[in-house]
Formats: structure tokens, sequence, C-alpha cells
């Protein structure tokens, strides 16, 4: 009964709804998203597949060398990977992981 | 004589899946009950299975809404163990988002609350004005609710300028409307009529079942560990620990709504007078801590929260050990509800006294085998494994 | 002929009576989410208006299912006859002219009548469903008809006292508002009664979604549940009809003769809706009152205030 004044007031105040997708809210830009890798200036020293906790990365190859391979399903977007990187081949970024219905598309890099 | 009513698994007051098996009579329950097993997840042998660095990822994920006190408290004790210096600017910040995931968790209870005494419209504005402070978290961690932002040796991302300023001016904004569910709680009749005598725990039952947490505060039982066993920089920061003696489960939600004001003080006093200076510690992403064990508590939103770790000298941990506040709360909501001598319990207030331990059933959930004559003993998984496919 | 099954069925009869009641029900949800801050129904039609109508259709092609240890027959024939006795009841309130499709002698004591019936239909569904949730919310629902249905009667008869007349058509045609003064007393106690006898907030007791999941239509799907429901918003309808007929009025208002088909209508559903509004707005900002404390509440409070009315109502007329 006390909240009769406070809900009241609310008729006359926007919706706190926000109509995803028309709408979207403001972010910070601080979010922890989707990684970006760049095949340039990774050398395959192994320490990304070595410590990543939820065993996202696999060591794999192609022609230039040894190189990570990255499974976005698994990742739990912790970070340590960008951290632990000598050369800074893996990108942070703020997008959110794209929702998809075919897993081939959750490759990164 | 009497109709077995089981609450749960699947119950809309349930967030997670717990069975409260009540025997009532009418409108009266008599007995009660509770099976808190369905969440076992396996996380303390998967812990053993994860070198130092690893685990900490895991332990943050054992509970989505106390992962700032879960890593803390990982941080603290891994830190202990190996004997890493953790920067003093470091612990101010552990600090602060400690205190604000503290007001994110209660905020959600408030409106955990309010949904199971049926007041939806707190329910909805509770959840709006929560929004704000997991705007925040994002702004300074990169994550609304798994923060990600405790790591072994510090902390991960620095507050600058900005963001200090856009903290205090969205906190002043919600002290307001906290302010106004304080008046509420006091002064709305249903509501009072709803929790006021609900969920009677006497302060002597209180000590005996050893609870803690917000609901032995509100039995007239002063424990915090950040004033009993200070681990962050507590001593340098003033606050007074919430103490209410009504014992019920009004007196829970005054002290939950009166410690999100104090953790907003708390928070805008450490963004003035943090120390300026390093975050991090530099610790290898694979290390070898001497053989030993050590033991870390902090004050989860819930209640007293406690690690166990025993190294063997391995980069992974030989048993780690948690022992959460909800579990240690249990015993204290099964006297709750049952109706004896004086006290009479309805089944409308059953989800308002289970609602008021603030559950986290998640937390919670590890093996311990007791032994019908009352010694126990823990057991291991193959041996479970092996027992469930003889049967 | 064919004019009066066209009367009883499309307009003013069940067709108008039901598009009536899905009316009413988005009102509701509409005001109680924008009360709270939020959107409500929003994607079904034109600012959500046909939602009630989405969810009755999905209701219809959903599985249905009947316990094993319930009554079938008394299952099946609880929703069926509670429709038909709300639906009945609603026609006897006028909506479109001075005079409801149905009109007899003393028929407000018959839509009261009527409105028991409901209740105790009600009681009869849960007992029928056999489970334990469903037992427990029709116990709870037996046990506030012993609290709130004295004050709801009591106010009507406050009103019919002052009016002078038991027929709801001759009230309608009076026109007279009674909200002010004495009979501001009678509104809330009837707008209180309403509230328990439509099973909300702050009185959904039989239905406590925390407590007892649903309480005495946990049981209900498919076919039976949709009318179960569609019988909640029709008695919505009825009982905010009846608000708007004996305090607000009726549907008379000022009109010229020949436009008076065209604005009665009107001014009746313009009226329902304020009260509808009411309604909402008390569900909005209330907590759910416990069984016990409902009962020394009706019994201590709101008997004795409708006892005061009818006596003052009889003695200033």
């Amino acid at each position: 009964m006390a909240l009769v004044f406070d809900v009241l007031s609310n008729l006359l105040k926007k919706r706190a709804t926000v109509l995803y997708p028309e709408e979207r809210r403001e972010e910070p830009g601080t979010f922890r998203g989707v990684l970006g890798f760049e095949r340039n200036l990774c050398v395959g020293c192994g320490l990304c597949w070595r410590v990543c906790p939820a065993s996202a990365i696999e060591a794999s190859k192609d022609e230039k060398g040894a190189r990570p391979l990255f499974r976005l399903e698994k990742c739990i977007y912790c970070y340590l990977c960008v951290e632990v990187c000598p050369r800074k081949a893996i990108k942070a970024s703020s997008q959110r992981a794209p929702v998809v219905d075919d897993k081939s598309r959750l490759k990164v890099g | 004589m009497g109709l077995y009513l089981p609450v749960g698994p699947q119950h809309p007051i349930h967030p997670e899946a717990t069975l409260i098996k009540l025997k009532v009579e009418g409108e009266y329950v008599v007995d009660a009950d509770i099976d808190a097993s369905f969440v076992h997840r396996g996380i303390e042998k998967a812990l053993e299975r994860k070198t130092y660095v690893q685990g900490l990822f895991l332990a943050e994920r054992i509970c989505g809404i106390c992962n700032a006190a879960h890593t803390t408290c990982y941080s603290i004790n891994i830190e202990g163990l190996a004997g890493i210096e953790v920067p003093k600017r470091a612990q101010w910040l552990r600090l602060i988002v400690e205190e604000l995931a503290r007001v994110s968790s209660h905020l959600l209870w408030l409106g955990l609350l309010a949904h199971s005494i049926g007041f939806e419209s707190l329910f909805m504005l509770a959840f709006r004005d929560r929004e704000a402070v997991l705007d925040l978290m994002e702004g300074i961690t990169g994550g609304r609710v798994t923060t990600g932002y405790n790591v072994i040796g510090g902390v991960r991302r620095d507050i600058d300028a900005a963001t200090a300023h856009k903290i205090k001016s969205s906190l002043a904004q919600l002290k307001e409307r906290v302010l106004k569910y304080k008046r509420l709680l006091e002064e709305d009749p249903i509501v009072r009529a709803r929790t006021v005598g609900v969920g009677y725990l006497s302060t002597s039952e209180a000590k005996e079942l050893l609870a803690v947490g917000p609901v032995a505060r509100a039995s007239g039982v002063s424990y915090d560990v950040r004033v009993d066993d200070p681990y962050l920089v507590h001593e340098e920061v003033p606050f007074n620990p919430v103490v209410y003696d009504t014992c019920d489960a009004w007196g829970r939600a005054m002290v939950r709504v009166d410690e999100i004001l104090e953790s907003i003080g708390m928070v805008t006093h450490a963004l003035d007078n943090a120390p300026s200076g390093e975050i991090r510690a530099r610790v290898p992403p694979v290390f070898k801590p001497p053989p030993g064990e050590n033991v870390a508590r902090v004050e989860a939103p819930r209640g007293e929260l406690l690690h166990y770790v025993r190294s063997d000298g391995t980069e992974k941990p030989y048993r780690y050990k948690v022992r959460t506040p909800t579990l240690a709360n249990l015993a204290a909501v099964i006297a709750m509800l049952r109706s004896q001598g004086g006290k009479v319990v309805h089944i409308a207030d059953v989800p308002v006294i289970f609602g008021s331990i603030d559950p986290c059933i998640c937390c919670t959930a590890r093996v311990l085998v007791v032994d019908e004559k009352g010694s126990a003993r823990e057991t291991f998984l193959d041996d479970l494994s092996a027992r469930g496919r003889a049967r | 002929m064919i004019s009066k099954l066209a009367q009883v069925f499309v307009y003013p009869g069940i067709l108008y009576m039901v598009a009536l009641a899905f009316f009413l029900e988005w009102l509701d949800r509409k005001l109680v989410a924008r009360l709270q801050n939020r959107v409500g129904p929003h994607y079904a039609g034109p600012y959500g208006l046909l939602q009630p109508l989405a969810d009755f259709v999905k209701l219809l092609t959903k599985e249905s299912i009947v316990p094993s240890g319930a009554d079938g027959l008394l299952f099946t024939l609880c929703p069926v006859t509670a429709f038909i006795v709300v639906a009945t009841a609603a026609s006897f309130v006028p909506m479109t002219s001075t005079r409801g499709l149905l009109s007899t002698e003393g028929d407000a004591v018959a839509v009261l009548a009527l409105i028991t019936i409901y209740l105790l239909l009600v009681y009869t569904a849960g007992a029928a469903s056999q489970s334990r949730y469903s037992l427990v919310g029709a116990v709870r629902a037996a046990h506030m008809l012993l609290g709130f249905e004295l004050p709801l009667m009591l106010s009507c008869l406050g009103v019919i006292a002052s009016a002078g007349s038991f027929k709801l058509s001759e009230i309608a045609a009076q026109g007279v508002w009674r909200v002010f003064g004495l009979h501001a007393l009678g509104f809330a106690i009837f707008l209180v009664a309403a509230e328990a006898e439509l099973d909300r907030l702050p009185f959904d007791i039989p239905e406590a979604e925390q407590e007892i999941v649903s309480g005495w239509l946990v049981e209900y799907s498919s076919w039976r549940l949709a009318l179960l429901r569609l019988t909640k918003d029709m008695e919505l309808l009825l009982l905010s009809g009846l608000a708007t007929t004996l305090f607000l009025g009726g549907p008379a208002g000022p009109a010229p003769p020949s436009a008076e088909n065209l604005l009665y209508p009107l001014y009746f559903l313009a009226k329902t809706a304020f009260v509808v509004f009411l309604l909402s707005l008390i569900r909005a900002s209330s907590a759910r009152i416990r069984l016990d404390q409902f009962v020394v509440l009706c019994w201590r409070y709101l008997v004795p205030a409708s006892f005061a009315y009818l006596a003052l109502a009889v003695w200033v007329v």
C-alpha cells in the first residue's frame, strides 16, 4: 500500500524495458567479448592452449607452422590467453558472441 | 496423519532445484526436511584436475551470484599458500568489487523476497534498480555477472577517474531508491504481516545450529568475518556490522537492506581513499607452491564462506574444499520450518522462510555421506559410481 | 427468430461479451505492466491487443491431460459449467442499453447467487483434480468464501436499498452516480471484495503461484484451461460491469435518443475500464496476504463496515 504513489508515478515515466533487438542499450565498451586472432603475429609457442581453463583452444598446424584453433562454443571469455600470448596475437574485443545455428561459423581467425 | 507436500524440485519459488519435504495438516506445517543434492556438479573433483590459475575460473563458476566472493576467497587462499604478496591498491580494488557484488546480490534477494510474498511490483522495481549495479560491474570488470576480476596476485583492470565518478553518481541514485525500499519494509502493513514473526530462530538456536551471515545477525548474534577476521583492507574502511534482534524474516530483510546502504558507503569511501600503485603481482601461469595447507574465510553476501586447499608440491592442488554459507544455514532453516511449541508455521510461510536465508543451492551441493549411526565419512567419485552401477 | 439468435450469440451476447472480456484482460495486463515500469503485451496485434486471444488459441493447441486419479466427469464438467454460469450472470448486466440481454424481477440477487455457484465450482474443480496442490488450493478457496461473500452482498444490498429496486435494469435506468459521500464506503468495500472474489492480488490465495503452484487449477491443461481462463476474464467483466451499474450509473449518460445505441456501449466501456484501472492499481501495489490474516481482515473490518453501510443507506433513504 505504501508503494501506491511510487507505482502511479511510473505511469508518467518512460518504460525501463529495452525492446531488443530493435533498440539496444548503451554499452560501456569494456565487455570481455569475442576473441580476435592475427595469424601473422603468432609463432606457435603453445602457451595459450596450455593455459586455457576450458580446453577451448586446440593445438593445430597450418602451412606456416603451429597455430591455435579456437572453439567459441567452449570459450568462457576469461582472457587468460590474451594475457599470456607473448606476441599479443590474440585480440580482445567487446563484441558479443554471435548467435548461429552452424558450429563451423564459431571459429576465430 | 498429515499430507506429504513436496515443494520442489521444480517449483516457481526455487531458483535452483531443491526439494523441501513438508508434512502438512490443513494449512499448518508439522514437519520438514530438505534435500539439496540436485545440483551437484563435481566441482571439488574438477578443481583437483586444474592448475591453480585455471582453477580460479572454475571456482568463479561455483555460483553465479556469489562469484566475487568465491574468487576473492580462492585468491587469498592460494596467495597465502604460495606466499605471494598482493599490492595495496589491488586490495582496495578487490574490496570495491566485493562490496558492489554484495549490493547486487542483496538487491536480487530483495526482489526474490518480494516475489515469494507475491509482491510482483517490488520484484520488478528491485530488478530494474539492480540493472544500474550490473552496468557498473560491466564498466569496471568487463562482465555483468561473472566478473573475472580477481586473479592470483591482484586484479586485472584498474578503475580510472571517469569510471570512479560514474560509480559514485550511480550509487547515489541507487541509495535514494534503497532508502525508499527500507521505508516500505518498515511501514507497508501487508509486507509486515507476511514477514514479522515468520521464521523464528531464537538467539540460542542460532548459536547452536551454527547459523552464519544475515541469518545469525538478525537473531542478535554479531558475527561478521569482516570484523572478526579482516581479510582485505577492512580495517581501514569504516563500517558498522548490522545486527537486529527480532529473530524473524523481517529482521533478515532489514539486515540485508541496511547492508546495502553500508556497502554503498564503503565503496564511496574506498574510491576516494584508495592509494595509487601497482594492481597486480606477476605470477607465472603455471607454478608449484610448496606443500602444505591453507584456509581462507570471507564474508560472502550470504555469510561466512570458507575455502581449504592442500598442496603436495605439484602444479595442481591435492584437495580443495569449499564450505558455503547456505550449507551452514540449512540446519537452521529446517528448525525454522517446523511448527513446535507455540510457534505455528503456515504453508504460506514456507517460501518466505526458505527465501529469508538467501539460499544458493548450487554453492551448497557437496558430497557427504552420513552414516545412520551418526558418524560421517567422505567418499570418492569412483566408489560412488561403482555403487550406482551395482544397483 | 434470427435476430433473437444473433442477439444471444453475437451482440450483445456471447461473442460481444467474450471480446469485452479479452479487452479487459488486455487492459489489466497493460496497466499493471505500465505501473511496474514495464511494457506488457506488445507484439500480438497493435499495442498487443490480440494477446489474450493469442493465449486462448495457443492453449487450444496443447495436449489435454487428465490426471489418472481425477474424477473424469467432474474434471471436465467444472470448467464448462463455470463458463455457462458466469456467462449467464454477465448477461444480466446492462452493457449496451439500460436493459441487459436478460432481465427479470430481482435479477440483482440472481447475479449474486450465480457468483456463489461459481465459487463452489472452483472448490469442486480443485477437489476433482485430486492433486496435493489442487486440494490445498480448493480448501483455501472454500475458506475464503467465508470471508468476502458477506461484504460483497451487503455492499450491493446497500445500493439496492438506496435505489429502491432489485432489478438491475431499473437501477441502470436511474443513471445515478453513487461514489460520493456515504456511497464511497460501499464502493470501496465492493472493490476489495471483488478483488478477493476474482482471485487477484492481494487476495490470490487459492492460486498462490509461489506457494502451491496455481492451486486449484494446476492440473488443468489445453481447452479446459482455456475455458477456465476465459471464465476468469468474464468474471472480471461481470464484477466491474456490476460495479459500473450499481455505483457509476450504468451505461447511461448524456446522449441524444437517436445515438443511444452507439454511445451507451461506449459509456459502459469507459466506466468499466475505470473500475479495472482501480482494481489494477490495487493489484500492482500490494503483496499477498495470508489466509488466516485475510479472514481476520474480513471479519474484523469489512463485515462491520458493510453492515454500517447498509444501515446508513437504508436510513438515509
